[in-house]
């Protein structure tokens, strides 16, 4: 009668293990609907519209939840007079961050803190990963990040102290940062960036740009998306004649084999998995990240099992074959089950180009050799 | 006060039966004594998480700031900016949310356990964690926006979830002008377990939100700084009087409810008040510091072993040593594995059980 604190905890364990799940799946990069205003560029902005406009065209049409129907580089106005167009900014930067918070840096960032792997992949990837003076614990990717001092994770809450011990001159939160420690850092004096909740690869292109703005590599940040545009065209380019689209199912955790969590229409996956020539098994759910009986599964048939619970589930194709009741289902009789990196296609950063090329060399390994 | 149950008094002696009860304590000298420890342990505590934290600052630099913050004289040695600004906006503020958190849950627990005669009672018991995480679970999924007095919805949202969630028992359990003591637990355990379901229910509907409600559960509101202490400070004064002053009609209860009545106390208004306060002070507590279990179970078990079950004198000792004992799991939550932090809960019922089991075995005396 008197265990309500106790069933408390119960409830805490279960959500623990959901909260463990969501952190390991591209459920942390869900959108869950909230409108959030584009990032708008007001800073001496690059030129980095023209090489990637033709390839951003296609890219636009397949994704599921996109906001916007121009190219991505479109929202970003034409440079200001007063500064010149190809170098580094020298007057102050004023963006619009994900929040709807103006952020004001008087001159490129050289001590940026992170809170989210992606957004050290993204700085990375623009070659400024030398101004990265604080990372989040998940930030593991390049190997070199790990030397970065780590402020913990933000599970409770950021580690304020930490963060402002680095003085920092920009802190890039991410669409996972909750809010109100958003808040509580720029409450404490610090300049704080929310990259977006992105929800498609247009998302990505945003931030990728508002980070190079923000740190002052605004060529790079151009030529990294045109590149991206660039791959992604390619892969649609040789997917785009296929006749087969085979039934994939991307498994995010089966620590209950009977009712594994899959990614359900919308989320990146889904979106991947169709740019790649596929079928989404998990278009069946209603939610991006639905937990799916074994009964549905099985009436799907996958042809092929990609195992993004091979990341931190440590799942292996072998633990499937074994798992009672998946024998019967065409991807594990036909040893169509893979290994996965599941942080390609969870961290919407840069890499998630590479998972996409990924996805789809599994999917059609025919076009891909 | 077994002997007090087992040996009623009649009635007629009434002074007499009062008298007993008050004399629950084993003896006034080694109260006043057990009172100096557990000033003494928070003091201790508050300075020793002021100057640890998870960025190591000199204990001199610690110094230096506070007598310039206190005195306006500049030090004469330059400290980086970042010490006066993580000393001043980000410990002392989470050390006195702390402090004021430990002791409600601790004041409130005590009360409960009288007002119950039920050594498992502790605040959450008729519904206020259910309530909050309702509340504070809403507020996130629907992302309601964050303009009430400049504050997050989150704490409000919280906070009126627990005082509707214990309101909700206590209309339930109210039979005739009464609140019986069985139908309030039944009550509280009834549509607590109906809220934390539905919590349940919405958080797995809406990923982004099963992460934020479950960092708020376990680690409360992210915002920091001073708002939160100046506005839980109001519930925890009215709350703490009003169970203080309740404090006598609670050592009277637990001779018999029947007896209590006959001797004058109005009982059922005793309990009322006491509910109301108790809730009171865990709901704005809570609202700010997520779910910390273990503290309003253990502390005021732990000085009712040390100090006698007088409850004039065990509710401020709970208060004191509570604030004490949520210091000391915070300081360890945030160091321990820094620069990650735990969550404080974590820490309560790690280190606070085995002490407990410690102080049972130890002075092999009944805990209630």
């Amino acid at each position: 009668m008197l265990r309500q604190p106790r069933h408390w905890m119960m409830t805490f364990a279960l959500a623990a293990c959901l909260v463990l799940a969501g952190c390991a799946s591209p459920a942390t990069v869900a959108l869950t609907g909230t409108p959030v205003p584009p990032a708008t560029v007001t800073a001496p902005a690059a030129t980095q519209a023209a090489p990637a406009a033709t390839a951003a065209a296609p890219v636009t049409a397949t994704t599921a939840a996109s906001t916007s129907t121009a190219a991505p580089t479109a929202t970003l106005p034409p440079p200001t007079a007063t500064t010149a167009a190809t170098t580094a900014a020298s007057g102050p930067i004023t963006l619009t961050d994900s929040l709807g918070r103006v952020v004001t840096l008087a001159a490129p960032a050289q001590h940026v803190v992170t809170l989210a792997p992606s957004n050290t992949e993204i700085l990375y990837a623009l070659g400024a990963g030398s101004v990265l003076a604080g990372r989040d614990d998940f930030s593991d990717y390049p190997p070199e990040v790990t030397q970065v001092p780590s402020i913990g994770n933000e599970s409770p809450h950021v580690n304020a102290e930490a963060i402002v011990a680095l003085h920092p001159d920009l802190v890039l939160a991410a669409g996972i940062t909750s809010p109100d420690d958003v808040a509580q850092l720029a409450k404490l004096g610090l300049t704080v960036y929310a990259t977006s909740n992105a929800a498609n690869l247009d998302d990505i292109y945003k931030d990728i740009q508002a980070v190079g703005v923000l740190v002052g590599k605004m060529d790079a940040a151009s030529k990294l998306v045109a590149s991206m545009q660039d791959q992604v065209a390619a892969v649609k380019a040789k997917t785009a004649s296929v006749t087969t689209h085979p039934v994939v199912y991307y498994e995010l955790d089966a620590t209950d084999p009977s009712k594994p969590w899959t990614a359900g229409p919308g989320s990146f996956v889904d979106q991947l998995i169709t740019l790649s020539g596929g079928t989404n098994a998990g278009d069946i759910a209603k939610d991006q990240y639905a937990q799916i009986s074994l009964e549905q599964l099985v009436s799907q048939n996958p042809d092929i099992i990609v195992l993004g619970s091979a990341t931190f589930g440590g799942q292996t194709p072998a633990m499937v074959a074994a798992r009672p009741g998946w024998q019967s289902i065409k991807a594990v009789k036909n040893n169509m089950v893979f290994a996965f990196d599941d942080n390609l296609v969870s961290r919407p950063g840069p890499r998630i180009i590479v998972g996409l090329e990924k996805l789809a060399a599994l999917i059609h390994p025919e076009l891909f050799k | 006060m077994s002997e007090a149950i087992t040996n009623p008094v009649p009635a007629a002696a009434r002074t007499e039966v009062i008298d007993r009860a008050d004399r629950l304590r084993p003896s006034p000298r080694r109260g006043l004594g057990l009172a100096a420890a557990t000033v003494a342990a928070l003091l201790v505590a508050a300075l020793l998480a002021v100057v640890i934290g998870s960025v190591a600052i000199p204990p001199g630099a610690v110094l230096a700031l506070v007598l310039e913050r206190l005195t306006g004289l500049r030090s004469a040695v330059a400290y980086p900016p970042a010490y006066a600004t993580i000393l001043f906006d980000i410990r002392l503020p989470r050390v006195t949310l702390m402090a004021l958190t430990g002791a409600a849950l601790a004041a409130a627990g005590a009360s409960y356990q009288g007002l119950f005669r039920n050594p498992l009672a502790d605040p959450y018991l008729v519904g206020v964690a259910a309530g909050a995480g309702l509340g504070a679970t809403l507020a996130l999924v629907f992302n309601l926006p964050s303009t009430f007095v400049g504050l997050s919805a989150v704490p409000i949202s919280a906070f009126v979830g627990a005082l509707l969630t214990v309101g909700l028992v206590v209309l339930s359990a109210r039979v005739g002008g009464s609140m019986p003591i069985s139908t309030t637990l039944l009550a509280g355990v009834a549509i607590g377990s109906f809220a934390s379901a539905f919590t349940t229910f919405i958080m797995l509907r809406s990923p982004d939100g099963l992460r934020r409600s479950f960092n708020w559960m376990l680690g409360g509101y992210a915002g920091g700084g001073w708002d939160p202490v100046l506005i839980i400070l109001p519930y925890l004064v009215v709350g703490m009087a009003a169970v203080q002053l309740n404090a006598r009609a609670l050592n009277v209860l637990q001779l018999d409810e029947e007896q209590a009545r006959q001797l004058g106390i109005n009982v059922d208004r005793v309990k009322l008040v006491l509910v109301v306060a108790a809730t009171l002070m865990t709901a704005a507590v809570v609202a700010f510091g997520g779910l910390i279990g273990f503290v309003g179970l253990i502390v005021p078990h732990s000085l009712r072993l040390l100090g006698g079950p007088d409850y004039r004198r065990l509710i401020p000792l709970s208060a004191i040593g509570g604030a004490a004992f949520l210091i000391l799991a915070d300081l360890v939550a945030r160091t321990v594995v820094a620069p990650q932090e735990l969550p404080v809960g974590v820490v309560t019922a790690i280190a606070g059980a085995p002490f407990f089991v410690f102080l049972l075995r130890r002075l092999k005396r009944s805990v209630f």
